[in-house]
């Protein structure tokens, strides 16, 4: 035994200069060695070739780290207690201590053994490594450890045979395998403190029990306390073992410990009552809903509203004629229906709509705004010229007086001979008509057209007075005689303008009407200049060439009114317009007009076409009147009980809008005989953006030339055209097509399929579904 | 003749207006319906699409063409229905077929005054600038200098206390039955201790059902199963009657604010509490619309939201700028607190919380000398809302960081800075980091924060962002439910969810906490207004707030 000491001549070797002369002691062949310490660091360690066995003991004060970086081969046994950190980064050396450890045993060993004969310190076993290439670390503890035990243990097995402890209550201290990830510590006594975070107890297994008991006998036989053998190993059931919780069972205490809904059951609507802390207030349904939802939860629902929208065909014509459902029939092949079903609304389509009509049904039609070219509804309206009138309804007893036989007479006395009501029409003229026979020229309506509308008009039976000029008396009588009246003596005294020279000027109705009635004044050579460019100027424009004006110049006060059909015929033929011109002045004798700015021209008739008013002279004054046309309401009612006023007489307008008005007065006659309330005119026009144009090849289809193109061409506006686009659409399949009882059919959504998505609304060709918001 | 109705497109917005833009591609979408049923704006509807092709084959002309119309997803331009870039279309895709993109060139502010009505939303300050609170890092980090702590390894202690602390020479000590004892003659402010992130006050209202049972039931289970002590502020407008009278009303605090509603029912219920509130808190102010009171629409005022505050059904419910019936910050002040106090016996701490402003100082130099005052809140500018003028939310306010510097400094130059707990709020978490953001404020001073906007974020997946993403809030078209008095939506919501989802973000930030406090050897005491810890990459930030400046 070679002996070292740590003291020479009464000083203390330092910790550098002792290690010095251990490892020139070693390296000399020295393989055991006694030391006797003085407070030393890391005495025993690094002691190399492994393949020998060393052995050190120290007397002494060992310092601290003693055995640190111990090498196998190496063993160390020290009488007595020691410092801190023994064995530190272990690698192989076997340690015995016969007395206590102070904290930090075993800190970072990787291989080796510790016996301990006492007790440990605190932050013993941290770190402990294990290292697939060598045995586990063992460090193996008599009594009790310190605090902190084990932290971070990665490895190596520990144990506590917990005999004689300090602190029986708890032998591996305070909070011990915190980060714990590896290594066994077997532990005899108390000992429930241990992170759970990281690491769980469990009872010994055969394998445990074998390794533990064939190695517990060496450690004692080490610190010589071989009489304990029997006691710690005679029952199994006195020892536990910790270990690391494995990756997958740390991730599993991430959750939480404690179920939310088990939470909310036994903890929250335990303490706030069944339904949770608004379960008194709120009794619906809250279950989880999903995103897309069914039935009364959609956000919206959608309608096949078939019908509920007017086509903006039918909603601008002032007459009413249901343009689009006559296409309808035409697609659906009901032809005579569609021919018929025109007469239910005017006595003259093929002469109104076919010819003298500026359509504004067409202007409106959706065709035309998105399209390009409208369908040619005045052509559907020529198709029904040579029709027979319908069947009249039985008689009824009342009798009506219809004094104008005009458009908006005629439609008056058409509608209600039709229901049966005995009609007398009073006319001035020798001709029915009105403006339409008087006035426009047949340029524009070939005679025959008319006179055969007239006729079928007259079939009806309605007794027709001509050349009756009704004035004050006859009103009287008549008013008194019949059950009601409706008047429609239209406008005819001529706006003139009381400038020098008036009276010299040809009012242009005047010169229509010598015109129509086959007395044409001559305009031959003349220069012509009509005051006012409207459309009425227009036509006499035309009628004065045709008649041999040289020139014609329409002048008027602002820029023209005319426009289509009449000023493009007015202008083929040479028409100028000028504007602004206020007449100043016209003198005959000098053949010219001056106007206001100076300016004059050169002319040989004047004409002027600023409108006309109506002749109210033969009412009586109680009938209200307002700017010299009659006041009343939309049916047609005038004040006067039984008088009803429709066309021109109340307002100037378009023939249209007469044929409209007398049909509406019809109504309400018939209304207020029977004493009934009549339904609200006023409906809804579809949305344009509700039809989809894009299903149409736009501005390539030309208008046809027959009905049957006509009809496929028309979009069928707001009303179903049953191509089954929604039904084919829905990717739910929520939408089926049903024949309904009275032959027709519907498009029905099954709410439980619908998921509220709008497809079939935005889709539909004709604008009949739509989206509605459930509340 | 020329047409006289034209499809009018002038005055129509193009989509490069609009802040989101949608991407659907034909190819991949199914045409099933799924994504326009379910956006909240109705921003995208089906269409019928025309596409037409003109080709030619051969060795000549010989055009040929092809028209094809089909169907598929169109967004509308409509400024009220814009695409608010919530995704929900994206969510329910079965295909990947749709999603919004955001569109940083959009010109949204000029359009969204129609009818002369400003822009109103919810959510916070649309804005990506990186706040000061996200500009802060902990630099003290103990390197063989502080004692090292380790958050994974020593205990922590991540508490702070709301209410007031008496310097220990005014505490009144006696010597009672030769012990140490109270005065109880004395009055002796009530303190509680508190996890330093609250959950900042949201109504129930403003909030869904589902939404504010599963925050309030997050809460519970914290302190009940986690034994982590959060608390959170009811909001104006009331609390449940039956969580009024349960054990779990020592985990709230009720706030009063100048609509007064719902205190008509708490003041009814005091007599059936078990416990104490956490404490009241004062709403004088909110960050997010300073000077600007609250309006819960009437569509928003159902049967539940009347009884709760109650009120009758279907009304508009003002809340006033101000509190109506004060007429000075003293008389405010005093009688507020006063009053409250009374109403639990002095038990309970009693707060005010006002908007950052530069006059915060003022009031809190008011407070320091109210022996009633139990803490003072500052709401940043980056607070959160469930309705405002967008000019309020974007433009005006105070940001969080150097008001609360300020007034922390404040409270040191007149020696209460351990006695008067100043918590902050508005934009904690703005970018995520919740436990980060709140660690700067406590550093800088505060004892602790609130999260409002973060926690509907986290907890619940509210879609808002600071590129106006969603903030639909004020309408109450929230897709996921949040911010929604409409069952179909609120419904969406899985209040278990929302519950656990609030567990996991407390014990994540108490990690955080954790983590940012073990390197400065802080485990036990919060360090509050440790600003050495702090430094900055910003000379004039640095230079404000009294913190080193790092590079
Ligand atoms: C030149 C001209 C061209 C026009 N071109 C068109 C056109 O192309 N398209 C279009 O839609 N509209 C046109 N209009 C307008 C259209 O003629 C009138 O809107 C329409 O005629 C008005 O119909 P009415 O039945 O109200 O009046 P009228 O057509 O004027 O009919 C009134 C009838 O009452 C008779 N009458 C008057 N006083 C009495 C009396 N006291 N006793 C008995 N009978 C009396 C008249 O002789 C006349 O027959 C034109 C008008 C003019 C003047
Ligand atoms: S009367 Fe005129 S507006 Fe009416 S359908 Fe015929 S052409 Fe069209
Ligand atoms: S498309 Fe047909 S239904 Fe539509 S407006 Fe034209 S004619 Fe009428
Ligand atoms: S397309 Fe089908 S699922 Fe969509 S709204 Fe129409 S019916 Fe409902
Ligand atoms: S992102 Fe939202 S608002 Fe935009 S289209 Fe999709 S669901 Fe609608
Ligand atoms: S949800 Fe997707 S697949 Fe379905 S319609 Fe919308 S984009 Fe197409």
């Amino acid at each position: 035994m070679y002996e070292i000491s740590g003291i020479v001549l009464n000083q203390r070797v330092s910790s550098k200069d002792l290690e010095k002369r251990i490892q020139t002691a070693v390296k000399s062949g020295k393989r055991e060695l006694k030391i006797f310490a003085d407070g030393q660091h890391g005495i025993g360690g690094r002691l190399w070739p492994t393949s020998e066995d060393k052995k050190i003991i120290v007397d002494g004060t060992s310092g601290q780290r003693l055995g640190s970086m111990g090498m196998m081969g190496t063993k160390i046994i020290v009488n007595g207690s020691c410092s801190d950190d023994v064995g530190w980064l272990n690698c192989g050396a076997e340690i015995t201590v016969l007395g206590d450890v102070c904290n930090g045993a075993h800190n970072a060993g990787a291989q080796g053994i510790l016996y301990v004969q006492g007790g440990a310190g605190a932050r013993c076993d941290t770190m402990t490594k294990f290292n697939p290439r060598f045995a586990p670390l063992q460090s193996w503890y008599f009594r009790d450890v310190g605090d902190s035990f084990a932290e971070f243990k990665a490895g190596g097995i520990a144990v506590v045979c917990g005999v004689e402890p300090r602190h029986p209550g708890n032998i591996l201290g305070y909070r011990p395998c915190v980060g714990m990830v590896g290594g066994t510590i077997y532990f005899r006594g108390q000992a429930d403190d241990h992170s759970t975070k990281d690491s769980r107890i469990e009872n010994l297994t055969d394998q445990d029990w074998q390794w533990l008991t064939k190695n517990m006998q060496p450690y004692l036989e080490a610190i010589d306390r071989l009489s304990f053998l029997d006691e710690l190993t005679k029952d199994r059931g006195d020892w536990q073992k910790i270990i690391a919780l494995s990756p997958q069972e740390r991730d599993d205490l991430g959750g939480n410990s404690l179920p939310m809904a088990k939470f909310r059951l036994e903890h929250w609507d335990q303490e706030v009552g069944k339904g949770g802390i608004v379960g008194d207030l709120l009794t619906d349904d809250r279950s989880i809903l999903p995103y897309i939802t069914f039935a009364e939860d959609r956000r919206f629902y959608p309608t096949w509203d078939n019908d509920r929208y007017q086509a903006p065909c039918t909603y601008n014509c002032p007459t009413d004629i249901p343009t689009q459902l006559r296409t309808h029939l035409i697609r659906e092949g009901r032809l005579e229906e569609m021919l018929a079903l025109v007469l239910e609304y005017s006595p003259l389509p093929a002469t109104v709509c076919g010819q003298v009509c500026p359509s504004p049904c067409m202007d409106a039609c959706s065709r035309s705004v998105f399209l390009k070219e409208p369908v040619e509804i005045g052509f559907l309206g020529g198709l029904s010229l040579d029709l027979p009138a319908p069947e009249k309804a039985p008689a009824r007893p009342e009798k009506v007086a219809v004094i104008g036989g005009g458009p908006a007479g005629l439609a008056a006395a058409w509608k209600l001979a039709l229901e049966g009501v005995k009609v007398t029409i009073f006319e001035r003229e020798a001709e029915l008509g009105g403006k339409i026979y008087l006035c426009i020229p047949e340029d524009r309506l070939p005679r025959n057209i008319l006179n055969s509308e007239l006729e079928r008009f007259s079939s009806l039976g309605i007794e027709i007075k001509t050349n009756q000029t009704i004035n004050a008396d006859d009103f009287t009588t008549i008013k008194s005689e019949y059950d009601a009246v409706v008047l429609a003596s239209g406008a005819h005294a001529p706006r003139m303008i009381p400038f020098p020279g008036y009276e010299e000027v040809i009012p242009g109705i005047v010169f229509l009407k010598a015109l129509n009635n086959r007395q044409p004044m001559s305009m031959k050579d003349k220069r012509v200049v009509i005051i006012g460019a409207g459309n009425v100027g227009m036509d006499i424009a035309v009628e004065a060439y045709n008649l041999g004006a040289q020139s014609v110049i329409a002048v008027d006060i602002q820029a023209p009114a005319s426009f289509g059909k009449e000023q493009q015929m007015a202008a083929a033929r040479g028409t100028q317009i000028l504007y602004p011109k206020f007449t100043d002045r016209y003198v005959k004798k000098e053949k010219k007009i001056y106007f206001k700015d100076g300016s004059f021209l050169d002319v040989d008739e004047v004409l002027i076409s600023i409108g006309e008013s109506p002749e109210l002279d033969f009412l009586p004054e109680e009938v209200d009147r307002e700017r010299g046309y009659l006041t009343i309401d939309e049916w047609g009612r005038t004040n006067q009980e039984k008088l009803y006023a429709v066309g021109d007489v109340t307002a100037p307008g378009l023939i249209t809008h007469a044929l409209g008005a007398g049909r509406h007065a019809a109504q309400a006659v018939l209304a207020d005989f029977d004493g009934t309330t009549l339904s609200d005119r006023s409906t809804e026009m579809v949305d344009y953006d509700r039809i989809k144009g894009e299903y149409y090849e736009r501005d390539r289809q030309k208008a046809g030339e027959d009905g049957d193109t006509e009809a496929l061409r028309c979009l069928s506006c707001g009303t179903c055209r049953d191509c089954s686009t929604c039904e084919e659409s829905c990717f739910r399949g929520a939408i089926t097509r049903q024949e309904t009882e009275d032959g027709g059919y519907q498009y029905v959504v099954d709410e439980n399929l619908c998921i509220g998505c709008g497809f079939c609304a935005a889709v539909c060709p004709c604008g009949i579904w739509n989206m509605n918001p459930v509340e | 003749m020329e047409s006289k109705t034209r499809l009018d497109v002038n005055g129509q917005l193009t989509l490069k207006e609009l802040p989101y833009i949608i991407r659907w591609e034909s190819d991949k979408c199914t045409r099933c319906g799924l994504c326009t049923a379910v956006c909240p704006q109705q921003a995208i509807e089906p269409a019928v699409i025309v596409q037409r092709l003109v080709s030619s084959e051969g060795p000549m002309p010989l055009p040929q063409t092809v028209r094809q119309v089909g169907q598929g997803i169109k967004q509308v331009t409509d400024i009220e229905r814009y695409c608010v870039g919530c995704g929900v279309c994206s969510q329910v895709c079965p295909n990947d077929a749709i999603f919004p993109e955001y569109n940083a060139v959009n010109k949204f502010a000029f359009h969204k005054n129609q009818g002369g009505i400003p822009y109103k939303r919810g959510g916070r300050r649309n804005s990506t600038e990186t706040s000061t609170l996200d500009q802060l890092k902990f630099t003290r980090v103990s390197m063989l200098t502080d004692p090292a702590l380790d958050a994974g390894r020593h205990e922590f202690h991540i508490r702070t206390l709301l209410g007031r602390t008496l310097a220990p020479e005014n505490m009144p000590l006696i010597i009672k039955d030769d012990d140490l004892g109270l005065d109880e003659t004395v009055f002796i402010p009530p303190v509680r201790e508190i996890f330093p992130i609250r959950i900042g006050g949201m109504s129930f209202g403003a909030l869904s059902p589902n939404m504010w049972e599963g925050l309030a039931m997050g809460v519970a289970y914290l302190n009940e199963v986690e034994k982590i002590p959060v608390v959170m502020c009811t909001g104006e407008g009331g609390m449940p009657p039956r969580l009024l009278k349960s054990r779990f009303l020592k985990y709230f605090i009720l706030q009063i604010a100048s609509g007064y509603f719902g205190w008509d029912e708490i003041i009814h219920a005091i007599p059936h509490m078990k416990e104490d509130p956490a404490a009241i808190e004062i709403k004088y102010g909110q960050g997010a619309k300073p000077g600007d009171g609250g309006l819960l629409m009437a569509f928003k005022v159902l049967d539940l939201i009347a009884k709760i505050r109650g009120v009758p059904t279907k009304i508009d419910l003002a809340s006033p700028p101000t509190h109506q019936t004060k007429y000075s910050i003293e008389e405010a002040v005093a009688k507020m607190l006063t009053s409250m106090s009374m109403a639990f016996d002095f038990r309970v701490p009693v707060y005010p919380k006002i908007s950052g402003t530069k006059t915060a100082t003022a009031v809190l130099n008011n407070l320091a000398r109210n022996p009633f005052a139990a803490a003072l809140t500052i709401d940043g500018d980056d607070g959160g809302t469930g309705a405002a003028y967008n000019v309020s939310l974007d433009k005006t306010g105070h940001p969080i960081a150097s008001n609360l510097r300020e007034c922390y400094l404040n409270l040191v130059k007149i020696g209460k800075q351990n006695e008067l707990p100043l918590f902050a709020a508005g934009g904690v978490g703005k970018t995520g980091s919740l436990a980060a953001n709140a660690a700067a404020l406590i550093m800088l001073g505060a004892s602790g924060v609130d999260c409002g906007k973060y926690i509907m974020q986290a907890a619940a997946g509210c879609l808002g962002d600071e590129r106006n993403r969603c903030n639909l809030c004020n309408i109450g078209r929230c897709p996921k439910g949040i911010t929604t008095q409409d069952p179909r939506l609120y419904r969406r919501l899985d209040p278990d969810k929302v519950a656990e989802r609030v567990v996991d973000i407390f014990k994540a930030a108490d990690t955080e906490l954790k983590k940012i406090f073990a390197p400065m050897g802080r485990s036990t005491q919060l360090p509050i207004g440790m600003s050495d810890g702090l430094s900055v990459g910003d000379k004039a930030i640095a230079e404000q707030l009294g913190i080193s400046y790092a590079c």
